[in-house]
């Protein structure tokens, strides 16, 4: 097996500014579309003026919601109308759109029109949302299709999951030597890709052609089709590349609204959002607060742990795309360890705020920020090592985890030791007078299971092959991996793969980017495609392939988990509150690794966006508003902000299909908060529990606690 | 508007509204390589060169290029060759959407401070925003270019 890796195969493109992304598309005759944009997170719309805007140059039509499907759509749940209906339920939603010859004269117009509103009273917080007497966000949120809940559930409830005994777990904790209960916050973020969500519509006949910021462009043809009641044949998602995701964009967004202002205006239309609409009305992350009750016996095993997680899921369900209309990586947060007793309940609340989607590993960040905090306190209370508390107590070899699933391997415990032997090798020097600390988080994932796919290779002059797969690349490099894997299942050079994204029209499906699934997914179905290739009747042939749960092939394989350990090391000035952090290390449990520079780049991307999470970002909001509303605001990390990364990469591990591969994208951006917050408790002694760990924040916890000292004495 | 100046070594005369931001008008002629994000001025997609000096288009109005040298990333990548070998060898992006701006401001740096060093180049790309990489290939990238200068 030749394993001839090169480098990314859109390097140059990418690098010479040759690469065309949606916001890059222009077709003959097109229309430009801004958005008017409600100001109120909850009003009756009690009307609606478009006189001016329509009178206003180069404006091709202004359309309200008696214009277009009043459908709702959504991932999951349809509860997401395409033009707002009769009221507003946060402020950003989509009311009206005008559509003119440039963008300018579009923005202009939008301007003109004019919203008379009558205010309603919002609901803005989750712990609001669930009160009793809370305002109603939706009359009736059960009625919607898909809905994950009954009347009587609670009027503002999305979801409520729950794993467990309650009865269990009080006995059990009643039982304990040591007990913590501690309440953990994290505050609304952004992905923070950096190409605004767009969509360019065109109809032709009956033929809808879609370009658009959307990394599952099945899914998104099947959600375009019950919407608008089109047949999904006559809808093509068109290839390309995605200027980043982190999950934002695997919803129907305003793609449901352009292709609807194509089909009223008969011309194509093109819809780039300005980037405070990305920060103000697309679907970032969810804040969380999560209460931990956990105990352990005299030796540092955990007896049960509790946690009851509330989530701010604003005012539309239909961003998130799982049946149960919950985040799966709040349900999984015990997976690192062996829990004898668990007791979980995650609740997502509708309020009048911008509505809430997925961010790389959806809820696992702030849960993971939850448990390896509390974790860590527990550890304290039993006067044990803090390291050595999590190693007591990881999932070992054979042990089903909290999944029910008994995994081919659990290498916790290796992964958790390479952690702590690399960084106490690396002692990093805090700036004089400088308390230094150092924390340690862990964070396990279970690989997905296969995905219904498809790939076909087509033989090209010259003895080159075009595979032609259904995934847009959305910047991870999966691409490269998808060549590097033929090129070493069929024998030749990757040089002589061109990967190329088709449309919708062109492969037979797939479920698109997310759940660290592609590497895993495409690996099967690029196994049987090689071995399709080499049986095919003549060298002139494509071999196309459907792969997945259903094309046949045995008993299912063992689960694979993936774990990461991370150790972080922080400076804090004790006069300020001000926190430099020194190093992040990630321990990474790894298979094998096709496309090393991208592999690497998982990780340190993960590890930046988790510093991002930890110390800066807040998509914060004020009455209703989000008011970190642009990118000087909400501050994304920057090159010169960032701390050493090191990285140990625990190899040997049993990966997914006979390529033996392991998911890496959603693994190193979980553990960083728990990390550094444990660091900074290290250095200090005071417990930063609600996200980012910023200097004032440790400015009164310091305070606080030299207050405290004083009055004792 | 008549605006007359040189754009990637070429001379070009074009018509712009009042108003008209220079994002807009490099990308209306064409040359998308130039990406726009955050619209102000922070998250440097949009960074070409205004006589040598990197800018963000998105805030220099288009009429201030009168006479002047302008370079987007489609010019750079002629002009510099080993700037665009250096990306791709470091392979420093992923997405990509932010790599003509942090390739611009490389070229910037290779102008103002050749033997820039890892410190200097880190301060220096901090104007350019990446969400994707961690920034260790980028600094790379941006290192080896200068390097091999």
């Amino acid at each position: 097996m030749p394993e001839v890796f090169r480098g990314r195969d859109d390097a140059r493109a990418k690098a010479s500014g040759a690469a065309r992304y949606v916001g890059d598309v222009s077709l003959p005759g097109m229309l430009h579309v801004a958005v008017v944009r409600s100001l109120l997170p909850h009003a009756r719309i009690a009307g609606i003026d478009t006189k001016l805007a329509e009178a206003a140059d180069g404006v091709a039509g202004v359309f309200t919601a008696a214009d277009v499907n009043p459908a709702p759509y959504g991932r999951s749940v349809r509860d997401i109308p395409i033009l707002a209906r009769g009221k507003v339920r946060f402020a950003g939603e989509r009311i009206a759109a005008v559509v003119a010859e440039s963008r300018r004269a579009a923005e202009a117009a939008a301007a003109l029109v004019e919203v008379t509103y009558e205010d309603l009273p919002a609901v803005l917080s989750a712990e609001e949302a669930i009160t009793p007497d809370a305002p109603a966000v939706h009359e009736e949120p059960w009625s919607y299709p898909r809905a994950a809940v009954r009347p009587g559930d609670g009027q503002n409830m999305q979801s409520r999951v729950v794993h467990g005994s309650p009865e269990a777990v009080e006995a059990a904790l009643a039982a304990s030597d040591h007990v913590i209960d501690g309440t953990y916050t994290t505050p609304s973020g952004h992905q923070g890709y950096l190409e605004p969500q767009a969509c360019v519509a065109a109809v032709d006949g009956s033929r809808l052609r879609i370009w658009a910021t959307n990394k599952s462009p099945y899914r998104l043809r099947s959600q375009l089709a019950e919407c608008l009641g089109l047949d999904p044949a006559s809808i093509e998602i068109q290839p390309g590349p995605l200027g980043g995701d982190f999950g934002g964009k695997g919803s129907p967004m305003d793609i449901p609204l352009c292709a609807e202002l194509a089909r009223l205006t008969g011309r194509p239309v093109k819809l780039v959002l300005r980037y405070t609409e990305d920060l103000t009305a697309t679907n970032p992350r969810h804040p969380a607060r999560i209460r931990i009750r956990a105990g352990c016996d005299a030796g540092g095993r955990l007896t049960a742990v509790e946690v009851r997680a509330l989530l701010n899921g604003g005012a539309y369900a239909g961003f998130k795309p799982l049946a149960n209309v919950s985040l799966h990586g709040v349900e999984e947060c015990t997976l690192a360890y062996h829990v004898p007793a668990l007791y979980l309940e995650t609740v997502i609340a509708y309020t009048n705020t911008v509505p809430r989607g997925h961010m790389r590993s959806p809820g696992s960040p702030q849960s993971a920020f939850a448990i390896e905090s509390a974790l860590d306190e527990l550890a304290d209370l039993a006067s044990l090592d803090r390291a050595e508390f999590r190693r007591r107590n990881l999932v070992r070899p054979g042990e089903p985890s909290v999944t029910g699933k008994v995994w081919a391997e659990a290498r916790g415990a290796p992964t958790l030791d390479a952690a702590v032997e690399q960084a106490r090798l690396s002692q990093a020097q805090a700036p004089p007078g400088w308390r230094r600390g150092t924390g340690v988080a862990v964070y396990a994932r279970e690989a997905p299971g296969m995905a219904a796919t498809s790939v076909r290779l087509i033989p090209v002059q010259g003895g080159r092959i075009r595979a032609e797969v259904p995934v847009p690349e959305t910047g991870t490099g999966s691409h490269t991996v998808i060549r590097n894997l033929l090129a070493a299942g069929l024998g030749v050079s990757a040089a002589d793969i061109d990967v190329v994204h088709v449309g919708t029209g062109d492969l037979p499906g797939d479920p698109g980017v997310g759940g660290s699934r592609v590497t895993v997914g495409m690996s099967e179905a690029l196994d049987r495609a090689a071995r399709a290739w080499r049986e095919r009747g003549g060298p002139g042939e494509p071999v196309e392939i459907r792969s997945g749960p259903d094309a046949g092939g045995g008993a299912p394989p063992p689960a694979v988990s993936s774990y990461c350990a991370q150790v972080a090391q922080v400076a804090v000035d004790l006069v300020t509150g001000q926190v430099k952090v020194l190093e992040i290390l990630s321990a990474v449990d790894v298979g094998r690794i096709v496309h090393p520079a991208g592999h690497q780049m998982q990780i340190d991307g993960g590890t930046v966006m988790g510093y991002g999470f930890a110390c800066l970002e807040d998509l914060a909001e004020d009455d209703g508003q989000v008011t970190a509303a642009n990118l000087g605001e909400f501050r994304l990390p920057v090159m010169a902000d960032i701390p050493a990364l090191r990285t140990v990469l625990v190899e040997g591990g049993q990966g997914v299909t006979s390529a033996n591969v392991k998911p890496v994208g959603e693994l190193t951006n979980v553990p960083v908060a728990a990390a550094i917050a444990n660091a900074v408790a290290d250095a200090t002694g005071c417990r930063i529990r609600d996200l980012p760990v910023t200097a004032e924040k440790v400015y009164w916890a310091l305070r606080d606690r030299a207050e405290a000292e004083r009055r004792q004495k | 508007m008549k605006l007359s100046f040189t754009l990637n070594g070429e001379e070009v005369e074009v018509a712009a509204e009042t108003g008209a931001l220079l994002v807009d008008l490099i990308r209306d002629l064409g040359l998308t390589g130039t990406k726009e994000a955050c619209g102000v001025g922070v998250c440097g997609l949009c960074t070409v060169l205004v006589d040598d000096l990197p800018v963000s288009s998105c805030l220099y109005l288009a009429a201030c290029v009168d006479g002047a040298d302008v370079w987007t990333v489609e010019g750079l990548a002629r002009r510099e060759p080993g700037l665009i070998q250096a990306f791709a060898e470091h392979e420093g992006m992923q997405c990509g959407i932010c790599t003509p701006g942090q390739v611009v401001a490389a070229a910037a740096l290779a102008r103002e401070n050749p033997g820039a060093t890892e410190a200097e180049i880190r301060e220096h790309q901090a104007g350019n925003l990446c969400r994707c990489t961690g920034y260790q290939t980028i600094a790379a990238s941006v290192e080896a270019y200068l390097a091999a200068r």
